[in-house]
């Protein structure tokens, strides 16, 4: 049971309202080489049943991650993932070499549905060739488990997943927000100063689903699902399309101990249903199709 | 900052679309100092989906009670002013930084902006509490005389108290900050606080800073979180020369006014 990149800080914001040593690990802030201001507001605009969000990026940098934030998050004792996003090929293996020799991290999550300026602001995480190496590069330069972050607003997200893997995944977490906008009528103008903004939360869940779906019947490597997982029965759903560990993340933002709440419904649902682990679920749909 | 629950014990229509509501709830009562807020959830279900900040208008300590005061404008704050007594809600708080009270016995200027009131009457409040009592003078302005919510309250707590209104119905005909020029003018003003809309806070600011007056103002911002993590409150700010954006909820909801970059703040979330 994880907290989602972006939806968690870096712990401490929450560290007062929960215990975050019962989490088996936080997906941090997406961390960029040079700090970064973020966008302009309006940043986030509410719609039914979850959000969009324009947040851009805001983080203090590589250098102070590592100075301040990674130490505050160490002490919470659970594994650390570190989300990390560049602009550039050279950015993002810029960005894992540095962070290869940090033991205090476990895992490192390519967030790779961010606009590639070598190739005119196409994504990463939209074509396949473009995902594989990326992967393959990164995967050369850290020996930390390397998870990729799969964006929905792709036409195939089995291909992206397959290229992810051959570039050298240990896993894939899916999915990132889906690309979404929102007209303010009163002022006649978009809702977010970026004009689209991602769209999170329990609205998005069944195309989480299906993509967890998907992806479990397209790679073998364990998956991290998310996408608008409120309760447990939520967090059931992805486990038996296929994921191995899931996420909690707009809802972090209802109910601060939501992971908790979702990590207590999963024991209780284990016990009554006689499961030994969690995970003797993972993928259980697919064998339960009809 | 604590999760916790509070129960609804009186609601009451101050105004059009305005309702004061009391919450019983010990421990906020206790923590909440003035300009902090709670982040509430409406409704248990996703609709809406996230919660919403009020700030504290007064605590009762005896009671364990709070109150706010609170503008229905849209979904959330609608179901909030149909309410029933008894009904329990979850929130969150007290949260954010506090108006930073004189230690001494200052002169103070409250300036509030309709529902903008709120946080002031309880820092009106704590000044006269103080073991030095501060000599407080309030101003309000709104709309119309029907939308001086509170007035009463919070004109008790101030030693001095004048209102304005857009139409003249009660008080000096214009806006609030055509008083805080007088007032300015006559000089002996240790400090000022405000809460408001956007275009006020940001007269009062320029107002105080040609008069070299130390001001704090609570501003809004959309919230999601509002705990610092989610980064969608925050305000562009100014520190050095460079422009940087702060979070609401975190570093806010008071700033000082000579922190807040007022060019770059949109007023889109205005509403009076
Ligand atoms: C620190 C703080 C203190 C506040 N104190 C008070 C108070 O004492 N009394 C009061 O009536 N209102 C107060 N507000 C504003 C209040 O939070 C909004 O009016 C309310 O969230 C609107 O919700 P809604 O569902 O009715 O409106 P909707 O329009 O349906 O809300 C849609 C979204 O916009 C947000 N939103 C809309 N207007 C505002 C706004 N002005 N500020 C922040 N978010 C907004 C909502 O939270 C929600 O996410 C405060 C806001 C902040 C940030
Ligand atoms: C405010 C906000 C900020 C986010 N920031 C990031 C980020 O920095 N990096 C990232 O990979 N995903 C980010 N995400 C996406 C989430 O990690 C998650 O993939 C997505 O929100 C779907 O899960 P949910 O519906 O449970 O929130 C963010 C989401 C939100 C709502
Ligand atoms: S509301 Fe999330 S950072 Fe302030």
């Amino acid at each position: 049971m994880l907290v989602a990149s972006g939806t968690f800080g870096f712990g401490e914001e929450y560290a007062e309202l929960v215990d975050i040593s019962r989490l088996g690990g936080i997906c941090t802030k997406a961390v960029t080489l040079a700090p970064r201001a973020g966008n302009p507001q309006p940043r986030i605009w509410e719609t039914p049943a979850g959000m969009l969000n324009a947040i851009g990026w805001q983080n203090p940098g590589l250098e102070v991650f590592l100075e301040e934030k990674l130490p505050t998050l160490r002490q919470y004792e659970v594994p650390i993932i570190v989300n990390v996003a560049g602009e550039t090929r050279a950015e993002y293996v810029e960005l894992a070499a540095r962070l290869d020799n940090v033991a205090a991290i476990s895992a490192l999550e390519l967030n790779i549905s961010c606009p590639n300026v070598e190739h005119g602001g196409l994504q990463f995480g939209v074509a396949p060739d473009l995902t594989e190496d990326l992967v393959g590069a990164v995967r050369q330069v850290t020996d930390h488990v390397l998870i990729t972050k799969l964006s929905p607003n792709v036409t195939d997200v089995s291909a992206i997943a397959q290229a992810a893997v051959a570039g050298g995944s240990d896993a894939l977490s899916l999915i990132n927000t889906l690309v979404g906008m929102a007209i303010d009528v009163e002022g006649r103008r978009p809702a977010l100063a970026n004009i689209t903004g991602g769209l999170s939360g329990p609205a998005i869940r069944p195309v989480a689903v299906r993509m967890t779906w998907q992806v479990a019947e397209a790679v073998d490597v364990p998956i991290i699902g998310m996408g608008g997982i409120t309760t447990a029965e939520d967090a059931l759903q992805f486990i038996m399309a296929g994921a191995s560990a899931v996420a909690v993340g707009t809802a972090n933002f209802v109910e601060p101990t939501a992971a908790l709440s979702v990590i207590d419904g999963l024991i209780e649902y284990c016990r009554h249903h006689n499961v030994a682990r969690i995970t003797d679920l993972t993928g259980a749909a697919h064998s339960g199709r009809q | 900052m604590l999760t916790t629950q509070a129960e609804l014990t009186r609601r009451e229509q101050v105004a059009p679309e305005h309702y004061l509501l009391t919450f019983v709830c010990p421990p906020i009562a206790e923590q909440a100092q003035p300009g902090q807020f709670v982040h509430l959830r409406v409704t248990k279900g996703l609709e809406p989906l996230l919660r919403r900040p009020f700030s504290v208008m007064n605590v009762n300590l005896s009671q364990g009670s709070f109150q706010l005061l609170i503008q229905a404008v849209g979904q959330g704050t609608q179901i909030l002013a149909q309410a029933q007594a008894g009904a329990v809600f979850d929130l969150l708080g007290p949260v954010g930084q506090p108006f930073p009270l004189p230690d001494g016995a200052e002169q103070v200027l409250l300036v509030a902006g309709g529902v903008g009131v709120a946080p002031l009457i309880f820092v009106a409040e704590r000044l006269k509490e103080q073991p030095a009592p501060c000599y407080v003078q309030g101003l309000f302005g709104a709309q119309t005389e029907d939308y001086l919510c509170c007035w009463l309250e919070f004109s008790t707590r101030c030693d001095e108290f004048a209102t304005a209104t857009e139409d003249g119905s009660a008080g000096e005909k214009g806006l609030v900050t055509d008083l805080l020029d007088k007032q300015l003018d006559r000089g002996g003003v240790d400090r000022v606080y405000a809460c408001g809309p956007v275009a006020m806070l940001a007269e009062v600011a320029r107002q105080c800073q040609e008069q070299q007056v130390p001001c704090w103002v609570s501003v809004e911002q959309r919230m999601a979180c509002g705990v610092g993590a989610c980064l969608g409150c925050v305000i562009p700010t100014r520190c050095e020369g460079s422009q940087h954006y702060q979070r609401v909820c975190r570093e806010g909801p008071v700033f000082a006014a000579a922190q807040i970059d007022w060019e770059a703040m949109s007023p889109e979330l205005d509403r009076c």
